[in-house]
């Protein structure tokens, strides 16, 4: 259905992604790029969405090149990141015109705007003018037109950017129906979490080319050999590097002027054992600092550590 | 797998016709009609006021109007102002890949976004000639300064536009264009003129006896093209650009980040 034979894309001097090869099945389900900012998203979503030829190797989508071909494309559907939106027009009078651009007209042009903007939960407001809309209605109104010519492979670039909690979870409920329904999803994050809600199955990205393909678990794996380090502050901080040496997860420890900043490994097993002690009254804390648990801080282990 | 009939070019076509067609009724549009017909206006205005002091009317205040005012100056705003909100506004607003991303006819998205400016900014150049009737213009001179008009502004709004498609800066390339080498080849060798604008809305509009300078007259050889052979002309030149339009957006690869990289 999906292949990538060693695709790589250049933009002139820069390699936005390097040969890449991986396959999705035929079957509906939803596929998580999860990557911290520049590590080819993008890249590899334009690749797919046809709106880029790979510099070299080769893109087949339901078993053709998806550039300029409209045969694929009448079988794609794309939610770009980004806040970009038509000047001037309104939700409906835009969706009338890419539904139009996707061959629809009449009648099924009609029920198939009431039904995408009935999904994305837009069917009262999608007669605003764009300037007058949230950013998170004006994305689900490009998720709307993504949805209008029931595509079988959605892309989705970073959709949950600017939207809030309510929506996220109405369009992750939204994701998780199409691809019960039979439908191939590849949403890119860079947050683990937001993936991790919709979908086992990761590529993930670094730096332009693919880092390592697995499920949730087996990235969560790689996740816990991470050190995280963290800082707590506290009234005697000695007290609290004396408690930290005895734990087995620690792996290095610096005094701070009013705290300890430590370095733990699984800390998905060394936080409840902090949060224990605290509790009991053992440790005296006033704040506890996360330093590093952003994903580019992970990405950076993971390659230092080849994994 | 859906077994729908992919947009034809006409389809594709209408599709953004109409889609845009909003657009034309919003600032830009007004700001577009204004351009021919406010000059009009306040040569009726000034005419009118003169009537009334009986003063006298020069005779030929109309082709005044008409080569000096309309096709020199206010037809080439018109395209410079109508051509960036063609097929360059999706690019600089970064719509563009949504409408790529569909499997329509890419090569016709920039002639049905530009045919809509077309169509609007020709109504009013018409309301505009038509105006110089009560400047004194006749029924005979208002049909050909109306074709006239109409042709030219089909050719150099599709010469924007290709500029616009091939130039980041193409706007400005058209102004330097349209208002400097117009002027300028006045004193080159007379067929030079052919590669103007203005040669062919005066081989079609007719004389412009009032407005020519005696220096004028003296500098340069004087020629002149048949009018239904410069109709075709800038018909076909038109054509022609529209046609580059669409190739160039076809063959370009524009990803998310308009023409520029993004990773």
């Amino acid at each position: 259905m999906i292949r990538l034979e060693r695709a790589s894309l250049r933009y002139g001097d820069i390699l936005g992604l390097s040969p890449t090869s991986f396959q999705l099945p035929e079957n509906g389900g939803i596929t998580g790029l999860l990557g911290p900012n520049g590590a080819g998203k993008s890249s590899l979503i334009q690749l797919l969405a046809g709106l880029l030829p790979p510099s070299g190797g080769e893109v087949t989508i339901f078993g053709q090149a998806p550039f300029r071909n409209p045969a694929v494309l009448a079988r794609i559907g794309l939610v770009p990141e980004g806040d970009r939106f038509p000047v001037g027009l309104n939700g409906t009078r835009w969706l009338r015109m890419m539904g139009e651009l996707s061959g629809l007209s009449g009648s099924e042009l009609d029920t198939a705007i009431q039904r995408s903007l009935l999904a994305v939960g837009m069917e009262t407001r999608a007669q605003l003018g764009f300037s007058s809309m949230s950013k998170g209605m004006r994305q689900r109104i490009r998720m709307a037109q993504a949805l209008l010519h029931e595509p079988d492979l959605l892309i989705l670039d970073e959709p949950f950017n600017g939207m809030d909690p309510e929506a996220r979870l109405i369009l992750m409920d939204l994701m998780r129906e199409l691809a019960l329904a039979g439908k191939r999803i590849i949403v890119s994050s860079h947050i683990l979490g937001e993936v991790a809600q919709l979908t086992e199955r990761i590529l993930l990205l670094f730096r332009g080319r693919l880092l390592a393909e697995g499920s949730v678990p087996e990235i969560r794996e790689l996740l816990d050999r991470h050190p995280v380090e963290l800082r707590v502050a506290s009234e005697d901080a000695r007290q609290v590097a004396r408690w930290a040496v005895e734990q087995g997860e620690l792996v290095a420890l610096r005094m701070e002027d009013g705290a300890a900043v430590l370095a733990v490994r699984n800390p998905r097993d060394f936080l409840p054992k902090l949060q224990d002690a605290i509790a009991t009254g053992q440790l005296p804390l006033n704040a506890l600092d996360p330093l590093d648990l952003n994903l580019d801080a992970v990405f950076q282990y993971l390659t230092k550590d080849n994994a | 797998m859906s077994t729908r009939a992919l947009p034809s070019p006409v389809q594709t076509m209408q599709a953004v016709a109409r889609g845009y067609l909003p657009r034309v009724f919003q600032v830009r549009g007004w700001v577009l009609a204004a351009i021919p017909v406010l000059p009009v206006l306040l040569s009726l205005a000034l005419t009118a006021l003169l009537r009334l002091k009986g003063d006298h009317i020069p005779s030929g205040l109309y082709l005044m109007a008409f080569h000096g005012v309309l096709a020199k100056f206010m037809l080439p705003i018109m395209a410079l102002v109508a051509a960036p909100a063609g097929i360059r506004e999706d690019i600089e607003q970064r719509t563009i890949p949504l409408m790529l991303a569909r499997p329509s006819t890419v090569w016709m998205l920039p002639f049905g976004k530009g045919l809509l400016w077309f169509g609007w900014g020709a109504i009013w150049l018409v309301v505009a000639c038509a105006g110089l009737l009560g400047l004194g213009s006749s029924p005979g001179d208002f049909l050909y300064q109306a074709l006239a008009m109409i042709f030219a502004y089909w050719a150099i709004l599709a010469f924007m536009s290709l500029l616009g498609l091939v130039f980041k800066r193409g706007t400005l390339w058209g102004a330097l264009y349209l208002f400097i080498w117009d002027p300028l080849v006045r004193i080159f060798p007379g067929n030079l003129q052919r590669i103007t604008f203005v040669h062919y809305i005066e081989s079609i509009a007719g004389t412009r006896s009032s407005e020519v300078a005696a220096s004028q007259l003296l500098a340069q050889e004087q020629i002149s093209t048949p009018v239904v052979l410069a109709i075709l002309i800038l018909f076909g030149f038109g054509l022609a650009c529209w046609a580059l339009c669409g190739w160039k957006l076809q063959a370009t690869a524009m990803g998310l980040a308009g023409s520029e990289s993004e990773g």
